[in-house]
């Protein structure tokens, strides 16, 4: 078992990466004039969010098919206070995470005692299920969804109006899931995660309550999602309960995997921004899409189930053994024939 | 109204017989089993409705193909799979891996068929138009065929499982693979043929609610919903609780069109939720992890 090599930023050179990549993201928008991009930057951040959902289940060994759910919840909880109690976004939005939070307390305290196959099918009739309630609920608007999302009210000089504005706001809510993910990685939970995931039975036998973790896990990874959901309700200013369901959640694992899982944080980064990007540039008919797709996923699982990142790896590690073992067989050779 | 719940029933308790051989089996969670049943509903479309053929013939034909079907994707992508895991690879990414894997083959037969067969309805004219009066109640042949094949196949199953040498390797298949291998049983042979059960077994169940419905690329994605409603009450691995869980399903969702509406699947969630609490296994299952 390889681990993971996101945990803590401990080495100067690794300091200096993130800061130059969090540079890089501020700069970004400013050199690109097409709004259109700016558009696709920000969907990459919503499903980066909901990408690291994922992965934080996986660290836990639970694997959800049901990311879609809660980003449905945190959607319609802050529609719903900013448009019938007329609360500003700047409040819904904490209230949606709390909301968010007692509800996956109480979800995730039933569904997480069916690890394994069990959880994997109930998070995802539980997503389907969202939907159906969201459909079917009159006041969330039934199936024809929500349409005029007020838009975040400016904060101080701040109008959110442009593209540019709501980038900044994607990337400070990624930036914070980020920290907040990653200090949990790093401290006692994120290693219990890991021990738990390695054999349950045997973090058990070392006093870890695989129950409890899983439930940190589900919900910390719901609220996040959450949080993605109640931004992209008022960036996009109309959502339906379609938008949520079907392909979305599969959609979001393979942004997970496709980065490589065993990275929790860059993993899901790369993912995002691949999957966003890579389709709208290849242009290809809709209906010819989800075999593509289903394609790339078979061709991903079968032949680099680590990812991109894994795959760099692993072939770079590989290089490197190759490498010293040719530099050991010459000191031999140098060494007998002195 | 009963007679109805129980058609539904019994076409559940196929699908799930065959996901539930498929998970035991070869511990794949099978994504793609609704787009299977959606293809032996098109096979028997093809042979009988097209080529006139005998029913039955046709029937047994979808069971076949699919079985086919499912062999060869099994040998296509979960044996490349499987071959990557060692006795190390931890369980839940084994899971993920093969659930992922069966998600992908999912969309290419869903899109697939899409394609090669488009969207519209395609009605099958039903063999058995007649009706047959019990007490005041008017049941269709078809309804009653239905509910006669899935009592003899869930027989048979059973016998399948519980009385024959090959029913043993696979119970103990699904117990400790590696044990089996040691006691010089070719287990990889064993997967395939629990995989084209399983598919044939989706096959029939499509093949055989064709007639009663229109057959649509869309039938697949509607009944899987429900039929892993019913692994879930049923437990895992375990053969009563399947049956039982479909003719529970079966009941609540027809009752519950009828008094409820549209809120049924909603409803029957909710209910499957709180019997979880209670039972974490299912119904007739054990809790396991």
């Amino acid at each position: 078992m390889k681990l993971p090599n996101n945990v803590a930023l401990k080495s100067r050179k690794k300091q200096i990466a993130v800061a130059i990549a969090i540079a890089v993201l501020v700069v970004l928008p400013l050199c690109i004039e097409s709004d259109y991009i700016k558009h696709l930057l920000i969907m990459s951040c919503v499903g980066t969010i909901l990408a690291m959902t994922f992965s934080m289940l996986y660290s836990s060994g639970l694997i959800s098919l049901g990311a879609a759910a809660f980003y449905a919840v945190g959607a319609y909880t802050s529609t719903v206070l900013v448009m019938n109690t007329g609360l500003s976004f700047w409040l819904a939005l904490p209230l949606t995470i709390l909301v968010a939070a007692v509800l996956s307390l109480g979800f995730g305290a039933i569904f997480v005692r069916h690890a394994g196959v069990a959880f994997v099918i109930i998070s995802l009739l539980f997503a389907q299920v969202v939907v159906i309630a969201a459909g079917q609920a009159e006041f969330l608007g039934g199936w024809g969804g929500i349409i005029g999302i007020p838009r975040p009210d400016p904060l101080g000089p701040v109008e959110f109006a442009s593209k540019n504005s709501f980038y900044y706001l994607a990337l400070a809510i990624l930036l914070l899931v980020v920290l907040v993910f990653n200090a949990l990685y790093s401290s006692r939970i994120g290693r219990a995660w890991r021990a738990i995931k390695l054999s349950p039975n045997l973090a058990g036998t070392l006093g870890i309550n695989a129950y409890r973790y899983r439930l940190v896990s589900f919900v910390a990874g719901s609220t996040a999602a959450a949080l993605s959901g109640s931004f992209y309700a008022h960036y996009a200013q109309t959502i339906t309960p379609g938008a949520f369901g079907g392909w979305l959640s599969i959609y979001i694992q393979l942004y997970a995997v496709l980065g490589g899982l065993e990275f929790y944080i860059i993993g899901p980064v790369i993912g995002a921004v691949v999957m966003t990007f890579v389709p709208e540039y290849l242009r290809v008919l809709k209906e010819v899409e989800p075999i593509i797709t289903g394609i790339l996923l078979l061709i991903i699982i079968l032949f680099f189930p680590d990812g991109i990142l894994g795959s760099i790896k692993n072939s770079s590690s590989a290089g490197l053994d190759r490498f010293k073992s040719g530099m050991g067989g010459i000191k031999a050779w140098i060494t007998q024939n002195r | 109204m009963l007679v109805n719940a129980l058609t539904i029933g019994s076409i559940y308790i196929l699908m799930v017989l065959g996901l539930d051989i498929i998970l035991r089996g070869t511990k794949i969670l099978n994504f793609a089993h609704g787009q299977l049943y959606m293809l032996g509903a098109y096979v028997l479309f093809l042979f009988f409705q097209t080529l006139h053929w005998n029913f039955a013939l046709s029937l047994v034909l979808s069971g076949a193909v699919l079985a086919l079907v499912g062999a060869l994707s099994y040998l296509g992508v979960f044996a490349i799979l499987s071959r990557r895991f060692t006795v190390s690879t931890t369980l839940s990414y084994r899971l993920l891996l093969s659930a992922m894997a069966s998600v992908g083959l999912m969309m290419i037969l869903q899109q697939g068929t899409l394609l090669a067969f488009g969207t519209q309805e395609r009605g099958i004219q039903s063999p058995f138009p007649q009706v047959i009066d019990i007490l005041d109640i008017r049941i269709s042949v078809m309804r009653i065929l239905i509910i006669f094949l899935s009592v003899l196949v869930c027989l048979l199953l059973y016998l399948l499982m519980y009385k024959t040498p090959f029913g043993r390797v696979l119970r103990a298949v699904s117990y400790d693979p590696e044990a089996v291998t040691l006691q010089g049983v070719n287990t990889f042979w064993i997967f395939v043929t629990c995989f084209a059960l399983g598919s044939a077994l989706a096959g029939l169940a499509g093949g055989i609610i064709a007639p009663l419905f229109s057959v649509t690329p869309a039938m697949g994605q509607n009944v899987i919903f429900l039929s892993f409603l019913v692994l879930l009450v049923g437990g895992i691995g375990s053969y009563r609780g399947t049956i039982a869980g479909g003719l529970l399903i079966g009941l609540l969702l027809s009752f519950g069109f009828q008094f409820l509406g549209g809120v049924a699947e909603l409803f029957v969630f909710m209910l499957v939720i709180l019997i979880l609490v209670f039972r974490p296994g299912g119904i007739l299952g054990e809790a396991t992890e």
